[in-house]
């Protein structure tokens, strides 16, 4: 499957599709109601970092037909009005860009109600590929005409560390590996403040079930991050780090 | 400025002249005569005059200042003549207030009336009203309807109520208003006081006299300015009551031989019950949390036939109120043989009859150590005893400094924290909630505060942004506190529950969650805060206690860690709860070094030597012995660095360039220093600096530490006045200040600890403190809340002040820096390096540290490939 990593997101070539991770919109705004003051920057960067994939995808001759959100859209559980506002206006950018039936809503563990009125999608397949968020195991995604399975949810980053032990630092990642026989690719969360839980620390995944992809075959995947510049750079296994 | 006088004496008949002889006869079936205190104290009070008195435990303190107001409300009762309103405020930071009080308020004031009584006097009754925290609803309700005459408060409460109108109606002819406990107030808590007084005589018709009571204090003019606040009409005096309280101390040491003695555990803790067995009652201090309950089961396990529940316990603020008061109680009956706190103690509550008092570890500072030993013969005649038992060279010398300066009483000096922006913006809202203000009023009142007299206007405008709503934050949700119209020029609360959300969130004092870390076998060995936790990865060495442990994991509160003697540190030490050695104490330290390098480079006789430390630290042969042991190693094998010379060691140990600076100003000072050179370091070798802090010196590793980066650095730091500009770049990136924002946004109300009734715990407000920090420097770096935080880590978790005063040695050449290559490091240094390194100081950039590692990462997979 031919797939280019771009930023925090991948577009597929073959398909004409952008997949964007985790957002967590109103996760600023949600402090708020819990008592803490933050300012609210995030949409605007949000579209700001789309706007630069997408002119990216063009600049590179590709053709950007349809974008598929991958689910937690929204970040707290009950239902938010700003959030709706919020997620509207990404909505109006990318609707200039794309027509709006092809913008893909999946729905994903933190998506209780559906946002701006699109209906949300469980999974979404198009051309053997399957999109899901990845807390739950639709029979649909493991059918055969599915070759590979887009996922997000799990928010991987990596934990880097000198030979002496002195610096540590983290960095968002993609996971690429396999599963039931077929292609998976785990996105790092797009928004910015999430830095995601370490896959070389003992808290990735600690929770049985957490996602349709077990511990143990996570450890065989390999490891992609994508740096300033938008070069990738592999890593290797999660069990060899 | 304040007029500070020093107070006169008063004679006793002068005394005795302005008592109504129900009083005077009341104090003289009680006491013999005045104490010295009382002579210093009862007339100025009578007068109105402002006063700062400090005295040691014991000193009839309290008495003093309630003597003089009883005595006036006696005299308003028989004369009918008291009104329904409060006459004297009294406001202590101690949570369990009542049974002082009940000593020295309410007991003399039932005596006064039964003698009334016996002579046919009829007294108006004189009310006293208790409110803390801890007042129930229905007892303010009470309150509100019969008016206290006294009303007794903590900062807390005193604050909330100064927010009612209707209560401060009762405050407006406050006459009397005594805070005690003064020396405790040097932090976020007393600046917050000092706030709160100022808007009480705001609101008071006459200005209310100032009654500071102080344990032994210094700078006392200071002090007293903190008491009265900073104007031009106002005067305070301080007496400094020549008591005398006699002192029995000593320093002990469990084995002979400190270092290789390996029963030095097992020998302490027959040390403990062998003194706890000869004594009544005894006391003991242990610094830290972890450590008390540590030694109380110990002693219970290994001695179960002596310890049991019923005669010894553990005391420290993480318990429950209920199950304090209820060792304070038990304490005060006798019940108990022995009490073990971390420093929860220290204060002046009575607890009874105690007759000697442990410290294990380094009190820190002189004051801290006569406070403590004060616990014991609470009264004035009665010897306190007290015994230092140390664990280690260091601490043997830190003690024996600490007790010569008790015993030759010199007082280590106290600072409050000034220009707190944090504690401004918590008090501005209290005050929008009173009344609407006018913008130079408000200013004006704030400015009489001593912790606010250089307050700038632009810091006050930047707060008056910040709560409006200003700095882009959506103006009408949680952040608009108050509004501000800049046509009228006032200020005023925002919406209807600002006076709920002030009354649960406020207070000065941080929050953390701990973390109990504990063995596989379940044993617990200490706490970590939750934010340290936020770092770890499994296998990372990291110390405690001194001791070095392999991180397993976590399962719910409790983290799972194996012993790893013998392994280096991954991540910084846990240090939050240590107590910082006073920066007095480490200059009586470097000099009594230098006392013994002169006596060992002019090849003193040992007998000689050991005879002077004998003389100068009061201390007998068998200690003194292994100083001068600990001396003698540090003299042959380099150098021993004293008050005129820093020694600075190099040397390199697994691959790693250290280089340990022998600089004796306590861990604040030290702190300061380090980042800077390590700041300064780190930038000319482009790569990040660890930092390793204890109280005799700091240490820094890593691929930039090399002799010329450190020149460099040298010149920069001696030649400019930049060190302030350098630590606020060295701090940027680190944990601390990511740390101190925290607690700095929950006291300016930005994190709201409680919120729509529910309340929250550090970890349920799911915010990380990177997280947060990362957030409002988008905002706008100079967002005043951040600058308190940076203020904060440099002038009250660091001592800037006294940084630049060593660098002003070092560049005038009192102090000498010497370079010295060694092998291994020397006996001096020993323990720095063993306790692992305090934090990391990020020099190289995030994407560049990426590209190296992937290209190790590379070159890894390449090998693996052959």
């Amino acid at each position: 499957m031919k797939y280019e990593l771009i930023n925090q997101s991948s577009f597929f070539l073959e398909q004409g599709i952008l997949a964007i991770g985790d957002l967590h919109i109103g996760y600023e705004h949600g402090m708020k109601g819990k008592g803490v003051s933050l300012p609210e920057t995030q949409p605007d960067e949000i579209i700001n970092d789309l706007r630069k994939i997408i002119f990216d995808i063009g600049k590179k001759g590709h053709k950007l037909k349809k974008i598929v959100f991958l689910g937690d859209i929204k970040h707290f559980f009950n239902y938010e009005w700003r959030e709706k506002v919020y997620f509207k206006k990404v909505f109006e950018f990318l609707s200039r860009h794309v027509e709006e039936k092809n913008i893909i809503l999946i729905k994903g563990n933190h998506d209780k109600f559906d946002l701006s009125g699109k209906k949300m999608k469980n999974y979404y397949v198009s051309k053997s590929l399957a999109f899901t968020h990845g807390h739950i195991a639709y029979p649909r995604i493991f059918e055969e005409d599915v070759k590979m399975i887009v996922m997000g949810h799990l928010h991987p980053s990596i934990m880097l560390m000198d030979k002496q032990g002195i610096k540590r630092e983290k960095y968002k990642c993609f996971l690429a590996g396999k599963f039931r026989g077929k292609e998976v690719l785990i996105l790092p969360s797009f928004m910015e403040m999430v830095e995601g839980t370490a896959v070389n620390s003992e808290y990735f995944q600690s929770e049985k079930g957490f996602s349709i992809i077990p511990e143990k075959e996570i450890q065989k995947f390999s490891v992609k991050v994508v740096n300033d510049n938008g070069e990738i750079m592999d890593f290797g296994e999660v069990r060899k780090l | 400025m304040t007029k500070v006088i020093e107070s006169k004496k008063h004679t006793k008949s002068e005394i005795k002249k302005i008592l109504h002889p129900l009083v005077s006869e009341w104090f003289f079936s009680k006491f013999e005569d005045f104490s010295l205190t009382q002579q210093y104290g009862v007339f100025n009070i009578h007068n109105r005059k402002n006063i700062l008195i400090s005295a040691p435990t014991g000193g009839t303190k309290t008495l003093t200042a309630f003597l003089s107001i009883l005595n006036y409300l006696v005299i308003l009762a028989e004369k009918k003549e008291l009104e329904n309103k409060i006459y004297a405020v009294y406001t202590s930071p101690l949570k369990a207030l009542s049974n002082d009080i009940h000593k020295n308020l309410i007991e003399p004031l039932e005596e006064i009336n039964e003698l009334a009584k016996k002579k046919g006097i009829v007294l108006q009754k004189i009310r006293v009203g208790l409110r803390t925290g801890d007042t129930t609803l229905s007892e303010r309700a009470k309150m509100a309807r019969l008016i206290p005459h006294i009303f007794i408060t903590t900062p807390e409460s005193l604050a909330i109520i100064l927010t009612s109108k209707k209560f401060v109606e009762n405050l407006k002819s406050v006459e009397f208003c005594v805070v005690d406990e003064i020396h405790a107030m040097d932090n976020k808590r007393g600046t917050y006081l000092s706030l709160s007084l100022e808007r009480l005589n705001e609101v008071s018709s006459t200005f209310p006299a100032k009654i500071g009571l102080s344990a032994t204090v210094e700078p006392m003019e200071e002090v007293a300015r903190y008491l009265v606040g900073e104007t031009e009409d106002r005067e305070v005096c301080f007496a400094r009551v020549p008591l005398d309280k006699k002192i029995d101390v000593q320093v002990l040491k469990p084995v002979n031989d400190l270092i290789d003695d390996k029963n030095i555990s097992a020998s302490m803790y027959n040390l403990l019950a062998n003194l706890i067995q000869k004594h009544k009652t005894t006391l003991i201090f242990t610094n830290t949390r972890s450590a008390t309950e540590r030694v109380v089961n110990y002693l219970k396990e290994k001695f179960p036939t002596e310890y049991g529940d019923d005669n010894i316990a553990a005391h420290h603020s993480s318990l429950s109120r209920e199950h304090r008061f209820d060792i304070e109680e038990r304490l005060r009956e006798g019940k108990l043989k022995v009490v073990v706190c971390s420093t929860s103690l220290e204060l002046g509550i009575d607890i009874g009859y105690i007759d000697l008092v442990l410290m294990m570890g380094s009190p820190k500072s002189s004051s801290r150590a006569l406070q403590r030993i004060g616990r014991a013969g609470h009264k004035l005649h009665d010897t306190a005893k007290g015994r230092f038992i140390v664990l280690d060279r260091d601490d043997l010398v830190e003690c024996s400094v600490i007790q010569k300066e008790m015993i030759e009483r010199k007082i280590n000096r106290i600072g409050f924290p000034r220009n707190a922006l944090d504690v401004l913006s918590q008090q501005i809202y209290g005050m929008a909630i009173y009344k609407i203000w006018d913008i130079d009023e408000l200013f004006s009142v704030i400015k009489k505060s001593y912790c606010f007299s250089e307050l700038s206007r632009k810091d006050f405008l930047d707060v008056i942004s910040y709560l409006s709503g200003e700095y882009e934050l959506e103006k009408n949700y949680v952040y608009g506190k108050i509004w501000y119209d800049s046509e009228t020029k006032q200020i005023g609360k925002k919406g209807k529950m600002a006076r709920v959300l002030y009354l649960t969130n406020i207070g000065t004092i941080p929050d953390e969650s701990f973390i109990t870390v504990k063995l596989s076998s379940g044993e617990p060995i200490g706490a970590i805060a939750e934010g340290f936790m936020e770092k770890m990865k499994r296998k990372d060495v990291f110390v405690l206690g001194g001791r070095k442990y392999v991180y397993r994991y976590t399962r719910g509160m409790n983290v799972y860690v194996n012993s790893a003697e013998g392994l280096s540190p991954t991540i910084p030490s846990w240090f939050s709860e240590m107590l910082p050695l006073s920066f007095d104490s480490g200059l009586e330290i470097n000099k009594f070094r230098k006392e013994m390098k002169d006596k060992f480079t002019s090849h003193k006789k040992e007998k000689t030597i050991k005879s002077f430390i004998m003389n100068y630290l009061y201390l007998d042969e068998d200690v003194a012995e292994s100083i001068y042991d600990y001396f003698c190693e540090q003299h042959n094998f380099l150098e021993i660095p004293d008050e005129d010379t820093m020694i600075l060691e190099k040397c390199t140990m697994e691959g790693k360039n250290y280089l340990i600076f022998h600089s004796m100003y306590g861990r604040r000072v030290n702190d300061a220093l380090s980042r800077a050179f390590g700041f300064l370091m780190g930038r000319a070798g482009m790569r990040d600096v660890e930092v390793g802090i204890n109280d005799n010196g700091f240490y820094l590793a890593g691929e930039s530490v090399l002799e010329e980066n450190f020149h460099k650095a040298l010149k920069y730091l001696v030649n400019e006045k930049g060190l302030k500009e350098v630590l606020e770049s060295a701090i940027e990136k680190t944990d601390v200040l990511a740390r101190r924002f925290r607690h700095c946004a929950t006291r300016s109300l930005m994190i709201l600890r409680s919120y729509k009734g529910r309340s929250k715990t550090v970890g349920k407000q799911q915010m990380k403190s990177h997280f947060l920090l990362h957030a409002v420097k988008k905002l706008s770096n100079q967002f005043p809340i951040l600058r308190e935080a940076r203020r904060e880590v440099l002038e009250d978790l660091m001592d800037l002040e006294n940084a630049k005063k060593v660098l002003k040695w070092i560049a005038i050449g009192k102090v000498k820096l010497k370079i010295k290559r060694t092998k291994i490091p020397s006996p001096f240094s020993a323990s720095l390096i063993i306790q692992g390194y305090s934090d990391l100081i990020k020099i190289e950039d995030r994407q560049n540290f990426l590209k190296r590692m992937h290209h190790e990462h590379l070159r890894i997979i390449g090998e693996r490939k052959k």
